[in-house]
């Protein structure tokens, strides 16, 4: 058998690589300023940040890419998670990288993709509305053609990095069906557009989610990417390769809070003793110890089956389902154990638990992942 | 990263054999047990003697060296071997045998006289061991010893053996050796009191009694591809005036701890059937659910169910990743210390919210053992009573000081 559990050497680099990074441009300091910024971003980390190529993991070499395979990818977003690093890195480089590979014509790849990696475009996904859902019934907005342009209205709701975006992939309803994403067509929408009205939503925990607005919006006919009516099908395809690398993140995230845990729970000292040494305390740590490594074990098996052209819906929907749960968990576990002194904002624990509950329901939440497990399995 | 446990060319080539032989010696009325503790003494036999022709064709113990009388064979050769008993419902070995404990600390701790004289018998299947480590004083805490083996005043190269063992063994039918933990000195500190031997069975002053327990033994043994192997019977054994000599003593007299602790070091790591990586027991409730109408019917009527049908789903999954992942690491030589006793916590636990998920979904057939109704041969019956197991090879409890130590907070 050739099972292999170790990171390949040039994943270990990349991994290396990614850690100093944050050690030397992302400290403490740098990722609170970040998280209550609109952006999640400053010009010169999202240059270093294009330098480093990092945005074109996912992308073939004939876009501009390094092509890197879905696990490397993982490999980097698990270190960046330990930040844990804000941005829009991940929205763009790997979401809307995907699902514009999976949905776009040649042409609008060559541009559209090629923009990603140079950073001078930044995509983000405009999927979800007021019925917050990922099923296809739930989507109202339309796209009606109109001279030589589709008109767009409709609302967005809960938009992950919108104001930092140049351009978002819209799912609008083009025809009436249904069933199973009939209808459904993706558009590339300048985010500047007359009629395109973004604003942030209010929340400590609710991270950079968006309304997003789109009020006769004017979006040129070759922004449609694939065929009228067709996009569901390359929308899903874009995402299940997406999320694994989005559960890296969280799966790393929740190794460094667990790492965090550990070392307070060694030197804080109650009753004489360090509270690491109450059973009590240690059974949140191992209960920590043990949601995590299920959860990137899971989400490693995803990646390897999606890089080996294996089937890996159930293992993408276990991956999710086990990764929003374990980190929401494990910051919540944490907060015991630190208790006062992590109700700082300032305090490092908090930065994971504003990322933990904001990426809770990005691309499904367990409820929905777990939902698709049962369908599976009745 | 790869997750790949298909066969190489080699593998394949290798497998090939071991189909063949298993074909011409597993005996064709070898029954699949669900519970041990039911194993006629007639079936006993059939596998005691499976056992002892694979231990002559060196797959008992297929790992070992072969100047010992092992198998010679790399890890990969392994898991074919462990794959390929599996599908017929073998584990490996296929029966309860402490010899996987013994062994290794033989190995470690022994002499090379020892590994000359005790390896052998139990590599070739010719010596069943039984592991007598708990007392009725000393369960969770293993060091708390209180049968004695005290240095004969009149002969100093015997040992005296006096006291009692409790919830050891297997199948009512005796082993031929016993691996021993006693305490050596009445006046030594704590954990350097201790002392290991590997001894006959049938010395005299030694009684065996079978306990009337209602577990079949764990319930994660019950479900892998283990499932052979699981323990079945218990027993006490009582030592009254037992003499052995010294040179069945393991190590030095004063270092059973330190040897114990090699043994329970290797019980909690992951082994070749790990990689199998299939959970049984829990593919049988799935395939309930989906074939069994009166089960579909129950879940469609009340959608509640699927809540504890994906629990059970995500569980064994979890436990099918940790165990490949232990065996890999194991296979590699990656220390990566908490790993062991987590994994013997998780599959407990599961074990645990396993039978608690399958008597809500499956209802009250779950619970029989009447062939008329039971599910599966009543493999939910035996868990049933299994699910309220938790001590063989340590409480979860004990498993969590271990896993503590090991990330460095706990004692």
């Amino acid at each position: 058998m050739n099972l292999d559990l170790a990171l390949s050497e040039n994943d270990k680099m990349l991994k290396s690589v990614a850690l100093d990074f944050l050690k030397r441009d992302a400290p403490k300091g740098v990722i609170q300023t970040l998280q209550e910024s609109d952006t999640g971003y400053t010009p010169e980390l999202w240059q270093k940040v294009v330098e480093m190529g990092w945005l074109g993991m996912v992308i073939p070499e004939g876009y501009g890419g390094f092509g890197s395979g879905l696990t490397s990818a993982g490999v980097l977003f698990e270190a960046l998670g330990s930040g844990p690093l804000p941005g829009p890195y991940y929205a763009s480089g790997v979401l809307s990288a995907l699902i514009i590979q999976a949905a776009a014509n040649e042409a609008q790849k060559q541009q559209i993709l090629t923009g990603i990696v140079e950073g001078t475009r930044i995509l983000t996904l405009a999927l979800t509305e007021p019925e917050f859902s990922l099923e296809p019934e739930s989507i109202r907005t339309t796209a009606m053609p109109q001279g030589g342009y589709f008109l767009l209205n409709g609302v967005k709701l809960f938009t992950h990095e919108a104001l930092a975006a140049t351009d978002l992939i819209v799912v609008a309803r083009t025809g009436q069906g249904t069933v199973g994403g009939e209808g459904l067509s993706l558009f590339l929408v300048d985010r500047q557009s007359a009629g395109v009205k973004v604003r942030r939503l209010g929340g400590y925990l609710a991270g950079r989610t968006f309304e997003v607005r789109l009020e006769d919006v004017k979006v040129p006919l070759g922004n449609l990417l694939g065929g009228i009516g067709e996009g569901w099908r390359p929308l899903q395809q874009g995402i299940t390769q997406a999320i694994p690398v989005l559960c890296a993140y969280q799966a790393g995230a929740s190794q460094a809070v667990i790492d965090q845990t550990l070392e307070y729970s060694r030197i804080r000292k109650q009753f004489g003793q360090a509270i690491g040494r109450f059973q009590r305390v240690q059974d949140w740590i191992i209960e920590m110890v043990n949601l995590a490594d299920a959860a990137r074990l899971m989400t490693y098996e995803a990646l390897w089956k999606l890089d080996t052209g294996r089937d890996a819906r159930e293992s993408v929907h276990l991956a999710k389902a086990a990764a929003s749960e374990a980190y929401f968990e494990i910051v919540t576990m944490a907060h015991r154990v630190f208790s006062g002194i992590s109700y700082s904002s300032e305090h490092p624990v908090s930065f994971h638990t504003r990322a933990s509950r904001a990426l809770y329901h990005y691309l499904g939440d367990p409820a929905y992942h777990r939902q698709q497990i049962a369908k599976l399995l009745t | 990263m790869d997750f790949s446990l298909e066969y190489t060319r080699e593998q394949e080539e290798f497998a090939g054999e071991v189909r063949e032989w298993l074909q011409a010696n597993v005996p064709p009325d070898l029954a699949v047990i669900t519970d041990p503790a039911q194993m006629s003494p007639d079936q006993w036999q059939k596998r005691r003697y499976f056992v002892w022709k694979l231990g002559q064709k060196g797959w008992l113990y297929p790992a070992y060296p072969l100047e010992y009388g092992g198998g010679g064979l790399n890890g990969d050769l392994c898991y074919v071997l462990t794959v390929e008993l599996a599908e017929r419902g073998l584990g490996l070995p296929p029966l309860y045998d402490a010899g996987v404990l013994a062994a290794p600390t033989i190995l470690a701790c022994g002499t090379d006289e020892q590994k000359r004289r005790f390896l052998p018998p139990i590599f070739k299947g010719e010596k069943l061991t039984w592991q007598l480590f708990t007392e009725p004083e000393a369960g969770t805490d293993e060091a708390n010893q209180q049968t004695n083996a005290l240095r004969s005043p009149a002969e100093q190269e015997y040992f005296m053996i006096n006291g009692q063992k409790i919830f050891v063994g297997s199948f009512p039918s005796q082993p031929e050796q016993f691996f021993l933990l006693t305490r050596s000195d009445l006046t030594a500190e704590r954990h350097k009191n201790l002392a290991v031997f590997l001894i006959p069975a049938n010395l005299p002053g030694i009684d065996v009694q079978p306990l009337d327990l209602f577990v079949p033994g764990t319930f994660y043994e019950a479900s892998g591809p283990t499932m052979a192997s699981s323990e079945g019977t218990k027993h006490s054994v009582f030592f009254d005036d037992v003499k052995v000599p010294e040179s069945y003593l393991i190590g030095g007299d004063h270092d059973g701890w330190k040897v114990v602790n090699a043994a329970l070091e290797i019980e909690h790591t992951g082994t070749f059937a790990g990689l199998i990586g299939r959970n049984y027991s829990a593919e049988k409730f799935l395939a309930q659910i989906k074939q069994n109408p009166q089960i579909a019917q129950r879940v469609k009527q009340n959608p509640l169910l699927l809540e504890t049908i994906v629990n059970i789903y995500i569980d064994a999954q979890t436990e099918r990743l940790f165990s490949i992942r232990n065996a890999w690491q194991s296979l590699n030589r990656q220390s990566v210390p908490y790993t062991g006793p987590q994994m013997a916590l998780f599959s407990k636990n599961f074990g645990g919210r396993f039978m608690a998920g399958s008597l809500k979904v499956l209802g009250p057939y779950s619970l029989t053992a009447d062939t008329q109704w039971w599910l599966d041969n009543g493999i939910f019956e035996s868990g049933q009573r299994s699910g309220v197991c938790f001590a063989s090879g340590g409480t979860p409890e004990a498993l969590k000081i271990g896993m503590a130590r090991a990330l460095g907070i706990g004692r």
